[in-house]
């Protein structure tokens, strides 16, 4: 099974190759049988990575350690899910993934353009087959998931999966990355295709859009479990670090977001063209700098740093010739480019687009530069610098204020030029109710939580209300002409005008996310060395440690601390229920001879209550690190309701014909 | 001027205002740090006394000393390996001042001590505020170069 898997991704990549000759050769002399061979070659190619894929699972369910990747990455002892999950738990495997997920979106794309878009489709294939192509280079010749370990070495068990990444969430979290990571390719490779041919109309994104959306989707939600695996796992009581592998899946989201949001732009007003060639490329080429940034070992990350310098090297050389290529083609349509219409005044939703584009550049650069900046000082000056996260906090923080601003302002400001009369219908309600939340809050809580979070409240206050007001009057204005019953007229609008509605409910996810973000204004931490019978405080918690005791032992062993959780106004604690007893685990990894430390979280809609087991200390008292970080839930509903959206814009539409009405 | 013109010198303004407006934030206690190698760090340590650093290095074997009391641990850096076999060099006293060490904090672990230098009678110590640690390395030993038990993404 794993010769077949090994043959497979030689085969892969010698399709691959011919399919490239095949693609260049009918879009040169637009042929369409070669066309067709160049897609065969894609369908094959897809086949031939599935198989691996088939065997390397197959070998890592089998615990074949005969195998280097097996054995480094996978044991006995671990569930069956999580050697499965090992897949991509490792450099060889994932880049397996990342290949076979760029065949399948090629292998989509084929299937959807079968009768249309034929004069870009080879080039789609041409450009697609070549990202494919170095991913299957490197899984053949620098880092085989198939290598075996010598005769000599052989062991009966394997190395096993790193105790952190043993977690449900890691399950799904790397998975969802190149989910997002690889679905950019497809407009990309849409967009070369435009420019190698001089179709520069919408077709380019307007055949994508789903896909786009879809990968765009996957992505946020990638990012936010990753943000939750943090929190559940490593055990520093946040969920976001700006930490460089964190910063690498940020970018292309950054980017990516401004491309979805301007495509809709030249979708409607057939301006910005040209930029959206430059965002789409942007955004694929940061997906891939990510990649390499996280493997090369580059730039130094807490969590993230294999070590291998040709590689890095050649993954650079790969970025350089994906970007130079398109941009390039990019350089030889220019003149090809010009809009078709004028920005008529910065009071118009073209602007308010334009402006958002510009703040999401912006907070891109204020990423870019402080993930880079050790490897830019110690390029200049000699002594790497750091940039922590205060830079990032303060920086991106206030763009994302204004970001808040236009997530208000954008959707509802007419296009072209808006009336000042249009303005004041529009706008006067939810500026009220905005400044009112901001008041309100500096009344209860003073200023203390800082300019961030009273803005944040403020203007999330504002845009939630700008979405409630183009709900209610959607709403009415179909029961008042129509007749239809509440829930009737919105299930239409959901229905018929998908992308407009169901953007609102993704702004409104990504409101409350960031007001449940604002709860880390109120954060406060102790560490706290405590005797079993004791109590300590924080807030208006109370936690009473009662026993440590050792947990069985299976995979791992350890001890698991006891401690009752009261209301600190519960006077007679000790007789009164507690909230919960929680159980923060101090494990010892046996296999990868890893400790890992588990923390208990009591969560409520108000606040989390976050406690690890530090230490126990050799005279019997344990030390405790205890966080009270107040709203966490609201930003893990933010990315549910975030979800909502995401999937009532992209739900299949009933006509075909989707979010044809749409005009957000 | 077109409006293009008009919206660009604004947002310049705007983002000159910014950048301004942040740097007042950086100094007022949130400026980067200097990262370097131990045998770097002691190279320089004249230079980086009082300057907010993060060193990496290795936890010397046996120097770990939990002062529960006192809530801090003291323990001592080197700039290579222990288990390497390599000369242990000068190493470096740390004084970190919590409890809180990582799970993967002990001897031989590869360590970034994030604070800085303080001059003790004549003594340096670091005094660290924060503590990170990697996977020791004898796991990598076992495997490729690329194959560490580190977390990829």
């Amino acid at each position: 099974m794993t010769d077949l898997g090994l043959y497979a991704l030689r085969l892969g990549l010698l399709i691959c190759a011919l399919g490239i000759g095949a693609g260049i050769f009918a879009g040169l002399a637009h042929r369409e049988d070669w066309t067709r061979v160049t897609e065969r070659a894609v369908i094959l190619v897809f086949a031939a990575t599935s198989l691996a894929m088939l065997a390397l699972f197959w070998a890592l369910g089998t615990n074949d350690f005969s195998l280097e990747y097996v054995a480094a990455h996978s044991a006995r002892t671990m569930p069956l899910h999580y050697r499965l999950g090992a897949l991509w738990g490792g450099q060889a495997g994932s880049l397996l993934l990342w290949g076979w997920m760029l065949t399948a979106y090629a292998a989509v794309a084929i299937a959807g353009n079968r009768t249309q878009n034929r004069k870009l489709m080879p080039w789609v294939c041409v450009a697609m087959l070549s990202n494919v192509a170095f991913f299957l280079y490197l899984v053949n010749f620098e880092t085989p998931p198939f290598a075996e370990v010598p005769h000599t070495n052989r062991l009966s068990d394997g190395n096993g999966l790193n105790p952190l990444l043993q977690h449900p969430v890691m399950m799904i979290h790397p998975v969802m990355l190149y989910t997002g990571f690889t679905g950019f390719a497809l407009p990309f490779s849409f967009a070369f295709a435009a420019l190698v041919t001089g179709e520069l109309g919408t077709t380019w994104f307007r055949t994508t859009r789903r896909w786009t959306l879809f990968a765009w989707s996957v992505l946020s939600v990638g990012i936010m479990l990753g943000g939750r695996w943090a929190y559940e796992v490593l055990g520093w009581g946040g969920y976001w670090a700006w930490d460089p592998v964190e910063n690498a899946s940020l970018m292309p989201w950054i980017a990516g977001t401004a491309y979805i949001h301007s495509v809709m732009i030249q979708e409607k007003r057939d301006m910005l063209k040209t930029w959206n060639l430059v965002l789409i490329g942007l955004t694929y080429g940061l997906c891939l700098f990510g990649t390499f940034l996280t493997r090369s070992g580059v730039v130094q990350s807490v969590h993230a740093f294999a070590n291998s310098d040709s590689f890095g090297r050649l993954f650079l050389f790969y970025v350089s010739i994906m970007l130079v290529a398109f941009i390039a083609a990019l350089l030889f349509r220019l003149p090809n480019l010009r809009s078709g219409n004028k920005l008529e005044s910065i009071l118009s939703r073209e602007a308010s687009f334009i402006i958002n584009n510009w703040i999401f550049m912006a907070i891109l650069f204020v990423v870019f530069v402080g993930t880079m900046f050790p490897v830019f000082t110690e390029a200049l000056g000699g002594v790497r610098r750091i940039l922590g996260p205060p830079y990032f906090n303060t920086f991106a923080g206030i763009l994302a204020l204004l970001l808040l601003v236009l997530t208000g302002v954008g959707p509802l400001i007419a296009w072209r030029k808006a009336s000042v009369a249009s303005l004041r219908r529009q706008f006067v309600v939810p500026a009220t109710v905005g400044a009112a939340t901001a008041i309100g809050v500096i009344v209860l809580f003073g200023f203390s939580p800082g300019y961030w979070a009273i803005s944040a409240w403020g203007l999330g206050a504002f845009v939630l209300t700008t979405i409630g007001q183009e709900y209610t009057r959607a709403i009415s204005a179909r029961t008042q002409r129509r007749g239809e019953s509440v829930g009737t007229a919105l299930a239409t609008l959901l229905r018929r005008n998908q992308r407009r509605y169901g953007g609102y409910i993704v702004h409104a996810g990504v409101v409350i996310l960031l007001l449940g973000i604002s709860g880390a204004a109120f954060n406060t931490e102790k560490l706290e060395n405590i005797r079993p019978g004791d109590s300590t405080t924080i807030s208006d918690f109370r936690l009473h440690y009662l026993t440590a005791d050792p947990i069985p032992a299976q995979h791992y062993g350890g001890a698991k601390a006891r401690l009752a959780l009261y209301r600190r106004g519960d006077r007679d604690g000790h007789s009164g229920t507690p909230l919960a007893v929680m159980t923060p685990e101090k494990r010892f990894y046996w296999l990868e001879q890893q400790p890992n430390s588990i923390p208990a979280i009591y969560s409520s809609w108000r606040e989390d209550l976050y406690v690890i087991l530090t230490q126990l200390e050799p005279d019997g008292s344990g030390t405790f690190k205890i966080y009270h970080n107040p709203l966490v839930n609201w930003g893990w509903s933010g990315g549910v309701i975030f979800v909502i959206g995401c999937l009532i814009v992209l739900w299949p539409h009933p006509t075909g014909e989707a979010g044809s009405e749409t005009s957000a | 001027m077109s409006k293009g013109v008009q919206i660009a010198i604004g947002a310049a303004a705007i983002a000159a205002l910014l950048g301004w407006w942040g740097s007042t934030q950086m100094e007022a206690g949130l400026s980067f740090q200097y990262f370097q190698e131990l045998d770097q760090f002691q190279a320089n340590a004249g230079d980086m006394v009082g300057r907010s650093a993060r060193v990496h290095g290795y936890v010397a074997n046996s120097s770990i000393e939990r002062d529960v009391e006192g809530k801090r641990v003291l323990f001592s850096v080197q700039n290579d390996p222990p288990h390497g076999g390599g000369p242990v060099g000068q190493t470096l006293a740390v004084v970190y001042e919590s409890l809180e060490t990582p799970d993967l904090f002990q001897d031989g672990a590869e360590v970034v001590v994030e604070g800085q230098l303080v001059l003790n009678r004549g003594a340096r110590v670091f005094v660290a505020d924060n503590v990170l640690a990697k996977c020791p390395s004898k796991f990598e030993a076992q495997a490729g170069p690329a194959e560490k038990s580190s977390i990829e993404l």
